[in-house]
């Protein structure tokens, strides 16, 4: 199939690169077209002409408005891609925005869905990513076999939107289990205790978890280069407490850690690891 | 002066019939027709759009809804401006979206202010709005004539968005305050003593306050009639957040009351005043 990718960052060049190794013919547009030398596809000039040439189209960029451009700016996908085509949008945005992009598209009956994914970079090398999509279910069947060239568990969450719905709630309750891993971390080295030992003893109890584990490691080496670029949680906590603004609801914690990693980016930190949600701590 | 007058709602009507009073020469457009007509009964001029209340105007106020419409209205009013035309806002937007506003119109050669009010509708009706204004020196002296017109306490407190960002600040005095009053009043409560008693025993000390003195006494009254509508609270506290969010500044206090009022507004208490946080908190400790 030919299939096209835009947005070849750490994430979304190991992505391409499983579709290219899967069998499928690759076609790529990048506004720096550095970016995508030494990848085994075709460059092509403009979002509309890889629409053109592309029955599936994949986005992985960093926001609602790059999305926005790429799929319905001037030379964008709509300008080029085939009724019946479908763009499978990765990035994480909001939720409303991923609905408002699906309807606009829909106008040319070019389908989309939101497919956000979790996991990381290592995630998107091993081809291990969760991916949670909104969508056609119809729609979902027909590109199936390119997502499980990129990821293992591949949730239909709901309609356009509810991929992104999923992804916000991934991103709540995993940074604010960074920001508990550092307060725990941080209660440990005020009380004299060694961190290091805590968090093996906690290893083996009911407060065992994958950010504990991952995050607290580094924490306790106090190694803070990313990783998870901390600007990126930051910039998906805007989405989420967005999100939960536009729904009315109260999410007192997510509102707090919100704030610490207003702090983090303060201090300059944001190019650094999540993990730095220690050194925030250490500032008071 | 001729002042043109954009918005005729809650706020902007009582604002525009002053402006008549103080004896200056008022052209109006509101997106709804019919609410021009107290004005024009009045003895204002009714114009078609922003951009024909731009020609006959020297000075150009808006107040409306939120910074999409101030952005649009004011572009329809550099369509129609004639040199010198000094434009203002009275609306709360956020302060990167007013700061935005007055480059556009500076390109197009017009002076912008940007200058919300606190005070609410009884302080437009009476004519003592606090004004706070962001703005060059010289247009603000230009404007002044007709801020003295709406408010009492005028300050010019900047360059642009320097009135914005002043409202801002207000938004988080009066949100974080009415909801430490509420968490006040539902601790006396809940621990059996008098609330009337608590506030006026405190109104002596250092925690006084207006918001004390004046929501402490509804809270007690149990009145929830509007007053600030806690919807509009929760969206000025959304420009706070959002402005945190982009400069990098931890606000825990704001964070924890804009939550209060997001639930506030997803659970049917967004028509009521400000003061219902106290139900909210009421709700939460089994008061209720």
């Amino acid at each position: 199939m030919n299939v096209g990718f835009i947005g070849l960052g750490v994430m979304g060049r190991p992505m391409a690169l499983h579709l290219q190794r899967a069998g499928h013919e690759l076609f790529v547009w990048a506004r720096r077209p550095a970016s995508v030398e030494g990848l085994p596809a075709s460059l092509c000039a403009s979002p509309a002409e890889l629409g053109r040439r592309c029955e599936v189209v994949f986005t992985m960029v960093t926001s609602s408005r790059d999305v926005e451009s790429v799929c319905l700016g001037k030379d964008g996908l709509i300008e080029g891609m085939a009724p019946g085509a479908v763009v499978v949008d990765c990035s994480t945005i909001a939720p409303d925005a991923a609905r408002r992009i699906a309807a606009r598209l829909g106008e040319k009956q070019i389908e989309m869905l939101d497919a956000p994914v979790s996991g990381g970079a290592q995630g998107a090398i091993d081809a291990t990513l969760a991916i949670m999509v909104g969508g056609k279910a119809a729609v979902l069947a027909r590109v199936l076999p390119l997502l499980e060239c990129l990821g293992q568990r591949i949730v239909h969450v709901g309609p356009n939107g509810a991929g992104q719905v999923a992804k916000a709630c991934n991103q709540m309750i995993m940074v604010a289990a960074i920001q508990a891993a550092a307060e725990a971390m941080r209660l440990a080295a005020a009380a004299g205790v060694d961190c290091a030992k805590v968090r093996q003893a906690l290893a083996g109890g009911s407060a065992a978890s994958r950010v504990l584990d991952v995050m607290g490691e580094r924490m306790v080496r106090r190694d803070f280069a990313a990783g998870i670029e901390a600007r990126l949680h930051h910039k998906d906590f805007g989405l989420v407490l967005g999100a939960t603004r536009q729904s009315g609801v109260a999410t007192p914690l997510a509102a707090v850690v919100g704030q610490q990693l207003n702090a983090l980016i303060a201090q300059g930190w944001g190019r650094d690891d999540t993990s730095s949600l220690l050194r925030v701590l250490e500032l008071a | 002066m001729n002042i043109g007058f954009l918005g005729l709602g809650i706020m902007g009507r009582p604002m525009a019939l002053n402006l008549l009073k103080g004896g200056h020469s008022v052209t109006v457009w509101a997106r709804r027709a019919e609410s021009m007509q107290p004005l024009l009964d009045a003895g204002a001029r009714g114009a078609a759009n922003p951009s024909e209340v731009a020609q006959a105007s020297e000075l150009v106020i808006s107040m409306v809804a939120d910074a999409p419409d101030v952005a649009e209205v004011m572009r329809a009013v550099a369509a129609g401006a004639k040199p010198g035309l000094v434009a203002v806002d009275m609306s709360t937007i956020a302060p990167a979206a007013a700061r935005q506003i007055g480059e556009e119109l500076a390109a197009a050669g017009i002076d912008f202010i940007d200058a919300p009010v606190s005070g609410g509708e009884v302080g437009a009706i009476a004519g003592t709005l606090s004004i706070m204004a962001g703005g060059s020196e010289s247009a603000f002296a230009k404007t002044k004539p007709a801020f003295e017109c709406i408010g009492k306490n005028i300050v010019h407190v900047g360059e642009s968005g320097a009135g914005q960002v002043t409202k801002a600040a207000n938004q988080i005095l009066t949100g974080v305050g009415v909801l430490a009053v509420a968490e006040a009043m539902a601790f006396a409560a809940k621990n059996g003593v008098d609330g009337s008693k608590v506030r006026e025993a405190l109104m002596g000390g250092f925690a006084a306050s207006r918001i004390l003195e004046n929501h402490g006494q509804r809270m007690l009254d149990r009145n929830f009639k509007p007053g600030f509508k806690s919807w509009m609270h929760e969206k000025d506290l959304n420009i706070v957040m959002q402005t945190a969010h982009e400069l990098g500044l931890c606000l825990p206090a704001s964070a924890a009351t804009a939550q209060m009022f997001n639930a506030m507004v997803g659970s049917g208490l967004g028509e009521e005043d400000s003061i219902a946080v106290l139900k909210l908190l009421e709700r939460l400790s089994g008061q209720a």
